[in-house]
């Protein structure tokens, strides 16, 4: 596209303007709300810390990593929870919720130096499911 | 007719007299509040969490059977002995087991994180995250003992004093010997623990206080707070001759010292980690539990007045 010279400069003024603007900026660091319990991402902390949190609140911390689990399959499959462990193999024990949470927590018990992200991988490949590369 | 009911005059006693009654009871109820963090651990680690918050509604009603006896008892110490350990059971499994239950095992909270990176758990598990929600309630308990006529506790006088109630409530209607001193120990026991942990959950909430300044701040006023608090009432606790009166004493005076260790263990000053982690400090954490011991038997054998093994002493009656 051939512009003028005085259409050019008009452009890269604000064009520039935007670009030091945005440079400027640092990303924000995740926090919690003040009083809630919990941490901001749930699938991106060590195992030790799933731990730690596992041994003062079990179910909620559990719930959290299923939840995050969730999203983490249905961004691989398109499809919800629900349908993922449907699919699974028909001749193992069937994915309940108690059996999707234990194995989130037994892998990052025995791996304390992972990341939940990892359990949720392991967890994800014995579903069947191919991770993300 | 003129009838006349002698009492024996109290033994004599060196030792307990003051300051000695005072500053036994008050070191006596100090180490009370460290210990029952270790029993709840001790509780949950021998019957396994599970097992624990399972029992423990049943487990607290032993605290109102004790009570029952309590009640019925005529003596005075037994009475205050019974409350204030009553107490002790009925807060630990009817509110500390039985929120943790719902906290941890039946909402599914999850708990505050602390550090720079907030990674690290905090010490304010799910269940005290639910107690801290109970102040509102908390205060509308306390209206009842601030508008009674017949509360003898000195912080309630004092605050009737000055809110101008004291003519219109009236007279007190009960004497000494009306009153039972089992279900008023229970009832403070539990008043003041409930008190003193809602103090420190408010502080400590980091909705409420921040992290910054006005969270040191506000931990530091309350240090500074709970310390001319527990040290005015010290002075007054170490002139008391009755071991029950001082015992009854003691525990505000106790666990109002204890906020300054929680406040400071937070702000990473001191720890108190022989009552949380007995494991890890088997030697003192025994030698502490043997002291408690020593001074609940010492306080038990020290020489009581007439009125607190339920002789009451009768005036002359004239026919």
């Amino acid at each position: 596209m051939d512009l003028s010279p005085a259409l050019k400069l008009k452009h890269l003024v604000p064009a520039l303007g935007l670009l030091l603007a945005s440079a400027g900026a640092t990303a924000e660091k995740l926090v919690m709300p003040a009083g809630m319990g919990g941490v901001p991402d749930i699938g991106a902390i060590p195992c030790e810390v799933y731990n730690n949190m596992m041994r003062v609140a079990p179910l909620g911390t559990r719930h959290s990593l299923i939840t995050w689990s969730a999203g983490y399959l249905q961004a691989i499959t398109g499809k919800p929870l629900q349908e993922v462990v449907n699919a699974a193999d028909p001749t193992r024990p069937a994915w309940t919720y108690d059996r999707l949470g234990d194995g989130l927590t037994e892998f990052c018990a025995a791996n304390p130096k992972l990341g939940t992200r990892d359990a949720v991988a392991s967890v994800a490949k014995a579903l069947g499911v191919a991770p993300a590369p | 007719m003129s009838t006349t009911v002698a009492t024996p005059e109290p033994a004599k006693s060196k030792l307990w007299k003051p300051p000695i009654v005072g500053l036994v009871t008050f070191v006596l109820m100090f180490v009370a509040v460290g210990l029952g963090h270790t029993m709840m651990l001790l509780i949950e680690h021998n019957l396994g969490r599970e097992t624990t918050l399972a029992v423990s509604p049943l487990l607290g009603f032993t605290g109102i059977i004790m009570l029952w006896y309590g009640v019925k008892s005529k003596n005075e110490t037994f009475q205050t002995w019974i409350g204030f350990f009553g107490a002790l059971i009925v807060w630990m499994c009817w509110i500390e087991f039985f929120y943790m239950w719902y906290g941890r095992m039946n909402f599914g909270m999850l708990p505050r994180m602390d550090g720079v990176d907030g990674l690290e758990v905090s010490g304010t598990y799910p269940e005290y995250m639910i107690m801290g929600s109970t102040v509102g309630t908390l205060l509308m308990m306390l209206c009842f003992y601030t508008f009674d006529k017949d509360t003898r506790c000195n912080m309630f006088l004092w605050f009737q004093d000055k809110l101008g109630l004291r003519e219109a409530l009236g007279p007190s209607t009960k004497t000494a010997k009306d009153r039972n001193y089992a279900i008023i120990t229970f009832m403070e026991t539990f008043f003041v623990l409930w008190f003193c942990y809602s103090w420190n959950l408010l502080t400590f909430d980091p909705a409420l206080m921040g992290k910054g300044t006005l969270f040191v701040g506000v931990n530091l006023a309350s240090v500074f707070v709970a310390t001319v608090w527990a040290g005015f009432c010290l002075t007054r606790l170490i002139q008391y001759k009755r071991t029950a009166t001082a015992l009854r004493y003691a525990i505000p005076v106790g666990n109002v010292a204890w906020v300054n260790v929680e406040i400071l263990e937070k702000l990473d000053l001191m720890s108190h980690a022989v009552f949380i982690d007995p494991w890890s400090y088997k030697l003192e954490a025994t030698v502490i539990f043997g002291a408690f011991l020593t001074l609940i038997f010492l306080l038990v054998l020290a020489p009581k007045k007439p009125s607190e093994v339920g002789a009451r002493r009768v005036s002359p009656v004239t026919e």
